[in-house]
This record gives C-alpha cells, sequence and structure tokens, in this order.
C-alpha cells in the first residue's frame, strides 16, 4: 500500500487536494497512525473516511438544521435591506423605482423568515440577541449595491447547495397549508435568484459602482467588487465548484463538447453553482457582526 | 423554422463518448461506488416503457427521471429556438446593451439544450425526444413589446416548471443540475421582465405573499408551452 502513489492518484483528478488536506494536520497525521497500526486491507476504507473528513463540509443533514440555517440567512437578508432603507446616507441616492425594488425585496426577505419560522414552530432558533451589524456596509450607495449583490448571490448557491439534503418527501404543514419542503425551498431559491439579477444590474448607474460590463447572471467567476469567495469553489470542489466550472453532469468541458463551440463566459453563467453551509456561513460572518 | 432547433451545430459530435476515463475515475473517487453507479443509471426507467405507444406526431416525454430530462430538453428546446430568431431578426430599434444581453441569453438556452441532448444521450439514447419543431406564428419578432412578452412567458414558464419538477427528480446529480438551471433561468426572468416594467423583476403575478417564486405542474407548463409547439407532447407520466 503506497500512500503517497493513492495521493498523487487523486491529485490528478483534484490538483487542490494537497492544499485541503495540509490545511487539515489532523487528517494527515491520521494517515500517519493508519499507515502504522492498521491491517493494509483494511487502509483504504480508513484513508476514504479521511479524506471525507477533510472535504465534507456540507453539515446539515436535519431537516430543523437546514430550515435554521435558511432562517439566519433570511434575517440577515432582511435586516439587511431593512437598515439599507432607514440609512441616512442612502436616502438622497436609492430613489424611484430603485427605492421601490429593494422594498419588494425587503418584503420577500420577511415573507421568507416568516414562512420559515412557521415551519420550524417551536425548533426555531432564536433570532441573534444583538441583531447584525453590517460594519459601514451603508455608507455609500455602490458599497451598499455590492454587499447586496454578495448576499443575493450567496443565497442563490446557499439554497442550492442543499437541495440534495432536504427529503423529496418531506410535508409539512405550514400555515395550515400541507407543503413540500424540497419544492418551498427552491421556490424561495428562484425568488433570490430574481433578486441578485436586480442588484447586479443596478450596479450598472453611474453612481452605483459604474459596473459597466455587469449582467444579470454570473459571467465565469467575476466578482465585479464583491468578495471573490462568493463566486469561488467550496467543499467539496468536486460538489461545489466556482462559478467558473465548464463541467457539468460528468462532461469535461462544455465549451467543446456540445458539438457547437461556446464561451467559457457563457458556459459559466449557464449554470449557477451551489456551496456548502460551511462556506456560506463564512461569507456571511465576513459580512456582518451577530 | 425546425432549422432553428439544430442551430447550435449540436447534431455531430455525440456519437463521442461523454465519460472519457480519467472523469469517470475521478467521479466515483468523490461520490462513492454506489452513488456514482446510481447517477449513471436512471432511477425511473426500470419500467418497461408498455404505457408509451408511439404516435405520429405525438411526443412522449416519457417516465421516471428520464421524463424529467425529456421534459426540460422540450423547454430549453423551445426557449433556444425563441431566441435563436430573436438574435437573428432583432427587433426594431434594439439598443446594444439588449442585443448583447439578448445574445448571452441565446447562448445560454442553447447550452441548455444542446447540454440536455447530450446527458440523456448519454443515459438514455433510446429515449431521448427528437428535435421539437417550434410554432412561433403569434410572435412579431420586429415588435419589443411582442419579443419580451413572449420571452417573459418562456422564462417564468421555465422558472415554475423547474420548480415544480424538483421533487419529482430522484437521482441527486439532476436535481442540482435542475437547482444549477433554474436560477439561470430566474435572473434571465428578471432581467426581462425590468425591460418591460421597470421593477417587476419579481412581481406578485409570480411571487406569493409569502415571498415564493411559481411551481408549477407538468401538465400547467405543457398547457402552457404547445401553443408555441408543432408536435403533441405527453407529459403524463414524467417522474412517474
Amino acid at each position: 500500500m503506497n500512500l503517497f502513489k493513492i495521493i498523487s492518484e487523486l491529485e490528478k483528478v483534484d490538483p487542490e487536494l494537497m492544499d485541503r488536506l495540509s490545511h487539515r494536520r489532523s487528517a494527515l497525521s491520521m494517515l500517519g497512525d493508519i499507515s502504522k497500526k492498521m491491517a493494509l486491507a483494511a487502509a483504504p476504507i480508513a484513508i476514504g473516511s479521511a479524506f471525507n473528513k477533510a472535504m465534507a463540509q456540507n453539515t446539515l443533514t436535519n431537516p430543523n438544521d437546514i430550515l435554521n440555517y435558511a432562517l439566519l440567512l433570511e434575517r440577515l437578508e432582511f435586516s439587511f435591506y431593512d437598515q439599507a432603507l432607514k440609512a441616512a446616507t442612502l436616502t438622497p441616492v436609492l430613489t424611484g423605482v430603485d427605492r421601490a425594488a429593494i422594498e419588494t425585496i425587503r418584503t420577500h426577505e420577511l415573507a421568507h423568515v416568516n414562512l420559515l419560522t412557521a415551519a420550524l414552530g417551536s425548533a426555531a432558533a432564536p433570532a441573534p440577541a444583538n441583531g447584525f451589524d453590517f460594519k459601514g456596509a451603508f455608507a455609500t450607495y455602490d458599497g451598499f449595491l455590492t454587499t447586496a449583490q454578495a448576499l443575493e448571490d450567496t443565497g442563490v448557491r446557499a439554497y442550492k447547495g442543499q437541495a440534495n439534503n432536504i427529503p423529496r418527501t418531506l410535508n409539512p404543514t405550514v400555515g395550515g397549508t400541507v407543503v413540500n419542503l424540497l419544492t418551498v425551498a427552491l421556490q424561495i431559491h428562484s425568488v433570490e435568484a430574481r433578486h441578485a439579477a436586480r442588484i447586479r444590474y443596478m450596479r450598472r448607474g453611474a453612481t452605483a459602482g459604474n459596473q459597466t460590463t455587469i449582467f444579470p447572471w454570473i459571467n465565469n467567476a467575476e466578482a465585479n467588487g464583491a468578495p471573490a469567495v462568493v463566486y469561488g469553489a467550496g467543499n467539496p470542489a468536486a460538489t461545489f465548484p466556482a462559478e467558473s466550472n465548464l463541467a457539468q453532469g460528468g462532461i469535461a468541458n462544455l465549451t467543446t463538447a456540445l458539438g457547437a463551440t461556446y464561451s467559457a463566459a457563457d458556459v459559466s453563467a449557464a449554470f449557477d453553482e451551489g456551496l456548502d453551509n460551511t462556506t456560506v456561513t463564512a461569507i456571511a460572518r465576513a459580512t456582518a457582526n451577530f | 423554422m425546425s432549422k432553428l432547433l439544430n442551430s447550435g451545430g449540436d447534431e455531430a459530435e455525440f456519437a463521442k463518448p461523454l465519460y472519457v476515463p480519467i472523469k469517470r475515475r475521478s467521479f466515483f473517487m468523490y461520490a462513492g461506488a454506489t452513488a456514482g453507479a446510481t447517477a449513471l443509471l436512471l432511477s425511473g426507467c426500470g419500467d418497461d416503457e408498455n404505457d408509451d405507444v408511439v404516435q405520429p406526431g405525438i411526443v412522449s416525454l416519457g417516465s421516471g427521471d428520464v421524463g424529467v430530462l425529456n421534459y426540460a430538453y422540450a423547454l430549453e428546446q423551445l426557449e433556444a429556438a425563441f431566441y435563436a430568431q430573436v438574435i437573428a431578426t432583432p427587433y426594431a430599434n434594439i439598443s446594444a446593451d439588449e442585443r448583447a444581453a439578448l445574445t448571452a441569453i441565446a447562448k445560454h438556452e442553447a447550452i441548455h439544450r444542446d447540454f440536455f441532448k447530450a446527458a440523456i444521450t448519454a443515459a438514455a439514447p433510446t429515449m431521448i425526444i427528437p428535435g421539437l419543431t417550434p410554432d412561433f406564428s403569434k410572435v412579431t419578432f420586429s415588435d419589443r413589446t411582442s419579443v419580451l412578452t413572449t420571452a417573459k412567458t418562456f422564462e417564468d414558464l421555465g422558472v415554475g416548471a423547474y420548480n415544480g419538477a424538483g421533487q419529482l427528480i430522484q437521482n441527486p446529480t439532476y436535481l442540482l443540475l435542475a437547482g444549477k438551471i433554474v436560477s439561470v433561468e430566474a435572473r434571465h426572468a428578471a432581467y426581462i421582465r425590468d425591460l418591460i416594467t421597470p421593477g417587476s423583476f419579481s412581481g406578485s403575478d409570480v411571487v406569493n405573499a409569502s415571498g415564493l417564486d411559481q411551481a408549477l405542474s407538468v401538465a400547467t407548463v405543457l398547457g402552457a408551452a404547445q401553443a408555441f409547439i408543432k408536435e403533441k407532447i405527453n407529459g403524463d407520466n414524467v417522474g412517474k
């Protein structure tokens, strides 16, 4: 059993493997212990679990935990827009149809908070005691919209990243109505995408960041001033690649594999990518203190 | 008009293998052998298709997951053909910005169409539906309002279709793929809606008081899409 040969083989299919592992010394030392103590025949299984431990970052499995995770994100978003609409710095610039758009988005985020709270019932986590501090995000219109873009695009990735953790047959009664939980999550997910599209296009304005080439969709992994991590790979990267991903459904590169030739920008924009809850939560905590 | 469906040049090269050895290996390494094997099979195609009798002029989408994939493929064919025509014959006084955005949307939809064709061909080559013949006779391509109104119909319909179909999908890989595509359709929908009426990106006609987008049944979606497709589409067994 040549451990280094295995890692070398894995590196061929996952060039970032050693980066991931080197940040997790415990996983490496665990591999060391295994090579000394365990029967060779059992080693592959143990090594497999070590790699899983290093890479599995979607830590939510219980539906209530997933709902509380969504609830935290929705509370964060609602508070963000609520504070923005009340911020004196934004009053002169956030006007007319753009102000109405942000009010619409705030209304949706509050509706999501209320829906998730109702779905969780007594299992709903309490809101953060001291609310959310967005650390100067409302000082300028440009800064506000940049953070809004990051939150909405992250929200889209967050829901997508949980799609396979929600049982397809979970049909709770919410507000007297039987709903399919996966469907509800998808219905919220696409509303967040609509918000993201709107926010991204608002950033084209001269006082809103002047992002003259931004589109409502994500070309490559272009962050347009938002934190790069919002568009980067999650863990495991094989499941949650960066938004620049060109491989889908086992097809290595859609720019050339589909008969016609497509640009990397168009292929990457045609598919949004999911993100694990650990990465999403880190983005949220970098955006606000709570 | 049917030529438009093939304008992506997607006919020739599908014979080449989609799962090259290194990719298959990485897939199994990370997904685990059981999940990988499941992903390469279609959980819904165990049923014999005796109930899907082939009739002239009628296209059956099939059952199970492959039915859902064909359902998506049918809708993406429709959208791709529509935007290809929009770009080929742009409406009067189209702005450079709108042309750029609509060109990008046309590419996204063509990629979705070609991707589904490739994915279904790889997973269930005998069950893929043929290229459909669109009917855009009610669309005035020279008129901005007519084009954008039709685009809004297609995009909102697509969002509602994917949202409604999610719970029908058994294979996790396909569910995640549907999720990857639906949010792009929602971005398109929001953009098109804002072109028609600024601020209508998530209007109350599509997002309800609970902040939820539409989730439409297969029957509802096909009922609306049928007006734009010459073949009769049968989706009775999609996801079943």
